[in-house]
Order: C-alpha cells, then sequence, then structure tokens
C-alpha cells in the first residue's frame, strides 16, 4: 500500500505556477512517473473552466497518455487547485475521481500554497464515495 | 497484428495489472466482450444496464472519439488502438 510520494522540486515548482497562473479559476494537470517515481508535470486546460470545477479535456488527456507511452512512462498523479479552500479531497474530487493514482492537491488559499497528496480508493470509478488516504509527500 | 486496447488505471484491478490488451478485429462493442471474457467485471463498468456507454468513459479509436463516430458499432482493426479513458474532474465546495 502506497504511503509516500515524492515530487521533485521542479515538478512542485510546475504545478504551482500552473495554479497560480490559472486562477481565479481551477487549474489541474497529469504527473508522469518513470518506474514508479514522478518525472514531470504536465499542466493542461481546465475545461470547465470555473472556479470551484475541473475536468480534463479528454483529448489533451489522450496527447498526453499518448506522450506516456512514447516515453516508456505511466501515469503517475492527478493534480488540480483549490482556489480558496484547504487541499483537501471535496466530496466532489471523490465522486469524479476516475484514476487510482496519487491526486495532488494545492491549496492557494494560503501563501505560499499548501501540497498535499492523497489516494481516492474507491470499489469502483462509478462510486460516489471512497475512503481518503493522505500520502506523506517528501520534495526532492 | 491485433488491436491494442489501453486500460485505464482503475480498471487494472480486473486485468491483473496489465495497461494494455490484444484483442481481435470487430465493433468496439465485440472488444469490450472479448475483454469481459477473459476479465470478467469490466463490462459493467463501462456500460450501462440499458448498453450505453456511461457517461463518464471516453473511448477513443486512434485519435477519434467513439461518440462521433459509430459509437459501439465503431469497427476496429488490426492496427488500431482504443484507449478507454476514465473522464478526470472534480472541484472544491461551491
Amino acid at each position: 500500500m502506497q504511503t509516500r510520494l515524492v515530487l521533485p522540486r521542479r515538478v512542485v515548482d510546475d504545478m504551482i505556477e500552473h495554479c497560480r497562473a490559472g486562477r481565479p479559476n481551477e487549474a489541474c494537470g497529469l504527473l508522469a512517473a518513470a518506474d514508479g517515481r514522478v518525472v514531470q508535470a504536465f499542466p493542461m486546460r481546465n475545461a470547465a473552466e470555473s472556479p470551484v470545477r475541473y475536468a480534463l479535456d479528454p483529448r489533451e488527456q489522450l496527447a498526453v497518455y499518448n506522450t506516456l507511452e512514447e516515453r516508456g512512462w505511466e501515469l503517475g498523479g492527478v493534480f488540480h487547485s483549490h482556489t480558496r479552500t484547504a487541499a483537501y479531497p471535496s466530496p466532489t474530487d471523490v465522486r469524479l475521481a476516475g484514476e487510482d493514482v496519487p491526486y495532488v492537491i494545492v491549496s492557494l488559499a494560503s501563501e505560499p500554497p499548501e501540497l498535499r497528496a492523497f489516494r481516492i480508493c474507491k470499489q469502483s470509478w462509478l462510486d460516489d464515495t471512497g475512503e481518503i488516504r493522505e500520502l506523506e509527500v517528501t520534495i526532492a | 497484428m491485433a488491436v491494442q486496447v489501453r486500460i485505464p488505471t482503475m480498471f487494472r484491478r480486473y486485468t491483473d495489472g496489465e495497461a494494455t490488451l490484444q484483442v481481435e478485429p470487430g465493433t468496439i462493442a465485440d472488444v469490450i466482450d472479448q475483454i469481459e471474457r477473459r476479465h470478467p467485471g469490466i463490462r459493467q463498468q463501462l456500460l450501462t444496464e440499458q448498453g450505453e456507454l456511461h457517461r463518464f468513459v471516453n473511448i477513443y479509436v486512434n485519435d477519434e472519439d467513439a461518440r462521433y463516430l459509430d459509437r459501439l458499432d465503431t469497427k476496429v482493426t488490426d492496427g488500431d488502438t482504443v484507449a478507454l479513458l476514465p473522464s478526470v474532474a472534480g472541484g472544491g465546495p461551491s
């Protein structure tokens, strides 16, 4: 069972920069991993264009997955921002969690931003609820 | 040569961790049947009781959204890639 998530400093900086640039809307993106270690952030468009919702554009999502495959990487996580609330999964985050990977949340409610990571454990991706397990984040 | 199907992370519990599967050509519905026979349980994750694609999953054939092709009747041939893409979304309290 995964308990930790190691994030390179550059990846953290890229996520925070993208989240700040996306204000007042939420921002989102994907993380790539190689051999189980996060190696790169893919800042992406928030198709929901909302301060309280995010959604990846499926076509852009597919393009990132194609890049991961070309480079021999795997999906290492999903990240998004909360612009005014804490870095903790909302009921909407749990209900709509569609990938079984770490979910990184960047809260812009404080300065410097707060970054936390979670696994959202669901029996099925169609479940509305699930268990939230926080991961210990190490920035290396 | 076969059809390559990309399995999202949430469904890999049904495929013994496999990220891609090779299946025979046919329609998307045939592809789902083949996967279900090998890995029971995955069909109900993809299709509603009415047999329609769940709205939180997208199926791409190469780079085309199957919803804008022939949906589950879309034909796939040797060398095609079928990507099962879960929607990735969420949001904070409003």
